[in-house]
């Protein structure tokens, strides 16, 4: 069997197990969404049309970390707790394929929230999105990027309880001390340099740059970062989940 | 079932160390090898190794020390073998619990390279093998902890594998599937399918284990057949009672069996204990008693809990 129909039949596999709770996260990606366009609004008086920029933009980056840095970790830290997680490194299927098949149930799940992000935030704060076909590329080395890093977070962190702290603190991290909502100029420089090492800062930018008229001019190197971390996580964790203890 | 000692041995396991980082050693130097169509048993308490050392068979941890060889193969230089070439029933949970009982039979058999449509044959073949018809399209999350088991092990054994390994497949079975999936694995056993079986239900799996192996403190203590290893214990009794009230042990009652209420006796000693046991009926302090030869049950508590002196019972 290829490892390609490994990986169809791993995706099926995944969504059938989640299609109970599918509609449950997709409310919870709403909310989420419509809690932070909205909240952040009331934090920020006189939102301009480059901040209500940063913040739809941002809140769509956020969708994608809520899923991949914060949910795939945790239910994959439980699984591997659990023992569960083993039974499929006892069945004759590429590692690869087990694990991208895992990133891309984060892009289903993390769809709803973003689309809605984008859909209602242009709306409420009256700007219009521009299309760059670019965009779609975008969308995917995000996903594989951020999942990619929760992936080698519920592999390589010990504990279960060690990876859920982890995976709280990014939340705070990204709202407010990261370039995702905020411009990085808002930041110290300390958070600044910090934020050049994290993962939704590429994809913050790209999204950026892809839906919106904001000049950006690293569209090219936000690319190349997301593509780095996607591979390198994916292939660190197989690495990892290849070795025998 | 289709034994054949005389062919090279489908897995053979020779002097396994497994010494993890903490220092604890879980194996320490086992030795077995099963042949073509044998049904082996693996008996031990909890920590004794088992899984462990099936986890080693299977490939996902690396011995510290000796061989695995699958159909010839070494499988500690080549685990992606022991992926391909066996069937598994894990114990505990796991991840396709919330997958329906069809749909688990079904991708285990395509995940283990069978074709969709032999796959979909195989899982209804399975689903009427083991009456799992009513509960095909039952959520595994939702279903009774029996039927997730006979799903889980009509998994393990949905696609062709040289060597099953099986983790207590009938725990939490109803007698009836119990049965059927007995027969299941007989008839698989007259295909020539060799199984591994981690079992704890002892009085049931002698029926069926061509021969076993206890496991203590992660050595084999004993490995026989069945009826080997009962010789060990050939010239004792078993006594199961059920008393009403507090009463004296006879004094020839010198082992306790694993359940409350079962002892050894040697067999010398019936007369004794055969009057021991009227007095205590008519004084209305035994409710039920019950005599026989000794099952695997007492053999596993002798070998691996010795016999210890009694005082009293009630």
């Amino acid at each position: 069997m290829t490892p390609i129909r490994q990986y169809v039949d791993l995706l099926s596999v995944q969504l059938r197990s989640m299609r109970d709770e599918l509609w449950f996260v997709a409310i919870l990606q709403l909310a989420l969404s419509l809690g932070l366009v909205l909240g952040m609004g009331y934090l920020i008086p006189d939102v301009s049309e480059v901040t209500a920029m940063y913040l739809v933009t941002g809140t769509a980056t956020q969708a994608f970390v809520t899923v991949g840095l914060v949910m795939l970790p945790q239910n994959l830290s439980q699984a591997r707790a659990q023992g569960r997680m083993e039974y499929f490194l006892t069945l004759p299927i590429s590692r690869e394929a087990y694990l991208l098949s895992l990133v891309t149930v984060v892009a289903v799940m993390a769809l709803p929230g973003v689309a809605f992000s984008l859909a209602f935030g242009a709306w409420h704060y009256g700007f219009s999105l521009s299309y760059d076909p670019m965009f779609l590329v975008v969308m995917v080395l995000a996903v594989f990027s951020l999942a990619g890093v929760g992936v080698a977070m519920a592999v390589y962190i010990p504990h279960q309880q060690a990876t859920n702290a982890a995976t709280q603190l990014i939340i705070f991290y990204v709202l407010f001390f990261s370039p995702v909502i905020l411009p990085s100029s808002q930041l110290p420089e300390l958070l600044q340099q910090t934020a050049k090492a994290a993962p939704p800062t590429y994809a913050a930018d790209a999204v950026r740059a892809t839906i919106t008229d904001l000049p950006d001019t690293s569209l090219t190197k936000d690319i190349a970062v997301m593509g780095g971390f996607a591979v390198g996580s994916i292939a660190l964790s197989a690495f990892a989940i290849r070795r025998r203890g | 079932m289709v034994l054949n000692t005389g062919a090279p041995p489908v897995l053979s396991v020779s002097d396994l160390v497994k010494r993890y980082r903490t220092g604890t050693v879980a194996n320490d130097g086992i030795s077995f090898s099963l042949h073509p169509g044998e049904i082996y048993g693996l008996l031990g308490p909890n920590g004794a190794g088992k899984t462990t050392l099936v986890r080693q068979v299977l490939g996902v941890l690396r011995p510290t020390a000796g061989t695995i060889t699958l159909a010839g193969r070494d499988v500690v230089a080549d685990p992606g073998f022991a992926r391909k070439n066996v069937g598994f029933l894990p114990q505990g949970q796991f991840d396709l619990l919330t997958l329906r009982v069809g749909e688990l039979i079904e991708f285990s058999a395509r995940l283990r390279g069978m074709d969709p449509r032999s796959a979909r044959v195989r899982r209804d073949e399975l689903i009427g093998q083991l009456d799992l018809g009513q509960f095909a399209s039952t959520s595994m999350h939702a279903a009774s902890g029996g039927v997730r088991r006979l799903a889980g092990f009509a998994a393990a054994i949905a696609a062709p594998a040289r060597l099953l390994v099986l983790d207590e497949p009938t725990n939490d079975v109803d007698p009836i599937r119990r049965q059927l999936l007995w027969n299941s694995m007989g008839e698989l056993g007259e295909q020539g399918a060799t199984v591994l079986l981690v079992t704890h239900n002892l009085a049931e799996a002698e029926r069926f284990i061509d021969r076993l192996a206890i496991i203590d403190g992660g050595r084999i203590v004993r490995e026989g057949t069945p009826g080997s290893l009962r010789s060990l214990v050939t010239d004792k009794l078993r006594l199961e009672t059920a008393f009403r009230g507090d009463v004296s042990l006879h004094p020839a009652l010198i082992a306790e069996s694993m359940a409350p209420g079962r002892y050894l006796f040697e067999q010398r000693d019936l007369s004794a204990v055969s009057a021991w046991l009227s007095a205590a009926r008519e004084a209305g302090l035994l409710a039920d008693f019950r005599i026989g030869p000794p099952t695997l049950d007492d053999i596993y508590a002798a070998v691996v809990a010795p016999p210890r002196e009694l005082e009293a019972a009630s």
